[in-house]
């Protein structure tokens, strides 16, 4: 995955205008994306996979609804990705709520870590 | 502050500074509002385990998250537990002849131990302890007056507060909580972060929408000297504006601060 791959994707175009990315400067933009789709490369899913795994079906209903198991599955990947990127402070904080970012705008209720310091 | 001012300014706070103490004193002062609430049965149906975040173990604060409630808990310096007791008809009897004796349950009312003993206790609180549906109703109904009183007497204090959901299976493991309690909410205690208004009250819809006068289809009718007595005394505040621009701009300096997504 790459940035210019994962900017056609509709979720994430879809997140592009939810957090109004469009007005950030262009280095914070490029860098937002670089980290959805280094997260997505190092998970293995497309951003639109990505939110997908986080939505179930009833068997009985067929009816969706947010998995709690899956989005703390989410939360365990982000904090191994923060490791293995090295971020420390508040940029371990601060990096991995990008894709939690990512994943509200597209209707995802998840959250995680909070910059105390 | 005044009564009327501490309900106008309850506000659910979702952003609390995380590192200004909150004071054990003001916390003991929320349980005793808690403990001289209104209840059945003189029971104490209402339960409460008071959490302090920095005396929490991370192993035990990483248990009591949740994809949805880890910011409100990282947040909050306090987080209370509630529970409302499904054991509550237990000594019951005692109790409501403790009332009589005292006269809190007149004669005049026809507030007897004879009646207490041959007709209360067997007849409707025994099987109502026997209904589940019909504890879960009254515990909630009881316990909710509880947790009413102490969030209001937080808001006295000069506190922030929240009620929320939680994931009652970790926390009663965490917790040690007994098998007889039933989760109610979590109510997140500390100084707000945010603008202790929270931007102004937020919509409510009119009187008139749910209350009525005689039977049901008959609006209350508001009177507007009482409206502008409310505005004037804290109760009825600014609403929060339709141009929302104020508010986001301060979430977005909060999530900046906090380092949260936006």
């Amino acid at each position: 995955v790459t940035d210019p791959d994962i900017g056609s994707q509709g979720s994430v175009k879809q997140w592009v205008a939810g957090a109004g990315l469009d007005h950030d400067p262009a280095g914070t933009r490029e860098r937002k994306l670089a980290i959805l789709a280094d997260f997505c490369a190092r998970v293995g899913k497309e951003p639109d996979e990505l939110v997908a795994f986080c939505i179930l079906r009833k068997k009985a209903t067929g009816e969706r609804f947010l998995s709690v198991k899956r989005r703390e599955t989410v939360n365990g990947w982000l904090d191994e990705f923060a490791a293995e990127q090295g971020w420390t402070g508040k940029d371990a904080v601060v990096n991995p709520n990008v894709v939690r970012s990512f994943l509200i705008h597209n209707g995802v209720f998840i959250q995680g870590g909070v910059w105390r310091g | 502050m005044e009564f009327k001012q501490v309900i106008g300014n309850r506000r659910t706070i979702r952003f609390f500074d995380p590192n200004r103490p909150v004071e054990p004193e003001k916390i003991q002062v929320m349980l005793e509002a808690a403990n001289r609430s209104s209840r059945a049965v003189n029971a104490d149906f209402a339960k409460a385990i008071v959490c302090y975040r920095d005396e929490l173990t991370d192993e035990v604060r990483e248990q009591l998250k949740t994809p949805t409630t880890t910011v409100q808990i990282d947040l909050a310096p306090v987080t209370i537990f509630w529970y409302g007791d499904a054991t509550f008809v237990n000594g019951a009897q005692d109790r409501l002849k403790e009332l009589v004796d005292l006269g809190a349950l007149p004669v005049t009312h026809g507030w007897t131990h004879p009646y207490v003993d041959d007709l209360v206790f067997p007849q409707v609180l025994e099987p109502l302890s026997k209904d589940q549906l019909a504890t879960t109703w009254a515990v909630s109904v009881e316990a909710g007056l509880a947790i009413a009183h102490a969030m209001l007497a937080g808001v006295d204090e000069g506190l922030g507060v929240g009620l929320h959901a939680f994931n009652a299976a970790g926390a009663k493991d965490v917790l040690k909580v007994p098998d007889h309690w039933i989760p109610m909410w979590i109510l997140l205690v500390g100084y707000p972060a945010e603008d202790a208004k929270g931007g102004g009250q937020r919509p409510r819809r009119p009187l008139s929408q749910s209350y009525y006068r005689g039977q049901y289809g008959n609006p209350w009718t508001e009177m507007p000297e009482v409206t502008e007595r409310l505005k004037r005394e804290g109760m009825i505040q600014d609403p929060m504006p339709a141009d929302a621009s104020e508010r986001m701009r301060e979430v977005k300096e909060l999530a900046e601060r906090f380092g949260l997504p936006t």
